[in-house]
């Protein structure tokens, strides 16, 4: 009955993905600059089950490599450190954003318009591959 | 009732006033010559300082999350403060790529994607250093992975230059674009003051 309902989600809300208890909300690539080597994925990583999953990769088609990154600031200091390994426990979320943790979308292989889609496959430490669809917008700032 | 009131008003006001967005320096720095260009021919040099309030951020093109976000961010907080002050007034945006061997070939669409106006430049290894330590900014460029690809480091803080081409104040993470806005409004105010 569950998978019914989630299925049903599923086809009204075309950005979320789900793969057992976990759900993938808000996929987004920044529409990018023209002509970088390097651009970012964000989103939002729920555990509504049991047990503790571990994101431990991320793949994206039309894109030479991607990785699981977190920019911080260390003393003003903007730094980038590739991160191995996500834990989420159950019930938890894990937010990637602007400024933290992001996917790290490597060579383009070609140039990106506002409304095209990535997907990408969350890979997780028991194994399980979660394919999730970001789609490419601007990023409105406020305040 | 009033004193209820009164008290959620802080528990929410409260985190916002607590974010610093900006550093007014001590003493306003002086900025030696220096002279950057993008592939369009256009330069940028100290020159372009006079008259205006210049916003200047380093980064490098292949920034994937910092970078754009910053950008993004200041297009917001200049088009916020462009409520607040004349609009002569309005800060000029200038993005330098700290990485030209990768970056010279097309360093000039790179701010235009965040505002028309914002102008991006990139310049001989000397100048950026030059520029670099002026502002007590930093970049270091890392070691390539096996695909050649290198990240940088650099500073987070984006350099706010007053219209005598002086160094007054170092604008700083979040970037909310209200905040940073308001920063910058009361910024001119004083250096208007202190000229009168």
């Amino acid at each position: 009955m569950r998978g019914t309902l989630f299925a049903a989600l599923l086809a009204v809300c075309p950005g979320l993905a789900w793969a057992g208890d976990l759900t993938v909300s808000d996929p987004v690539v920044p529409l990018a600059p023209p002509g970088l080597m390097a651009h970012s994925a964000y989103m939002t990583l729920t555990n509504a089950g049991d047990v503790p999953r571990t994101l431990v990769g991320v793949a994206a088609d039309g894109y030479a490599m991607a990785h699981i990154h977190r920019s911080d600031d260390s003393g003003g200091v903007a730094t980038m450190s590739a991160v191995d390994a996500i834990a989420i426990a159950p019930g938890q979320s894990v937010t990637f954003a602007p400024g933290g943790l992001h996917v790290m979308l490597m060579h383009p292989a070609a140039p990106q318009a506002e409304g095209d889609t990535v997907t990408l496959t969350l890979q997780f430490a028991n194994g399980e591959a979660l394919p999730v669809t970001a789609t490419v917008r601007r990023l409105k700032h406020g305040s | 009732m009033t004193r209820v009131l009164a008290f959620m008003f802080c528990l929410l006001a409260a985190p916002l006033w607590a974010q610093v967005q900006g550093v007014e320096l001590d003493e306003p720095v002086a900025l030696p010559d220096f002279a950057f260009s993008n592939e369009l021919g256009e330069s940028f040099t100290q020159a372009d300082l006079d008259g205006r309030w210049t916003l200047i951020m380093f980064g490098f093109l292949s920034c994937p999350d910092v970078c754009p976000f910053t950008m993004g961010n200041l297009e917001a907080a200049v088009s916020e403060t462009g409520m607040r002050v004349r609009p002569d007034n309005v800060p000029q945006v200038v993005f330098i790529s700290v990485d030209p061997a990768r970056d010279a070939e097309h360093v000039s669409d790179y701010a235009k994607f965040f505002h028309p106006d914002f102008r991006s430049f990139t310049g001989a290894r000397d100048q950026i250093d030059t520029l670099i330590e002026a502002t007590d900014s930093f970049y270091r460029l890392m070691t390539p992975d096996q695909t050649g690809y290198y990240e940088v480091q650099h500073s987070a803080s984006v350099s706010v230059i007053a219209p005598d081409g002086t160094l007054r104040a170092k604008l700083q993470p979040p970037f909310d674009p209200g905040l940073t806005a308001e920063f910058l409004a009361q910024l001119q105010i004083k250096y208007r003051k202190a000229r009168s």
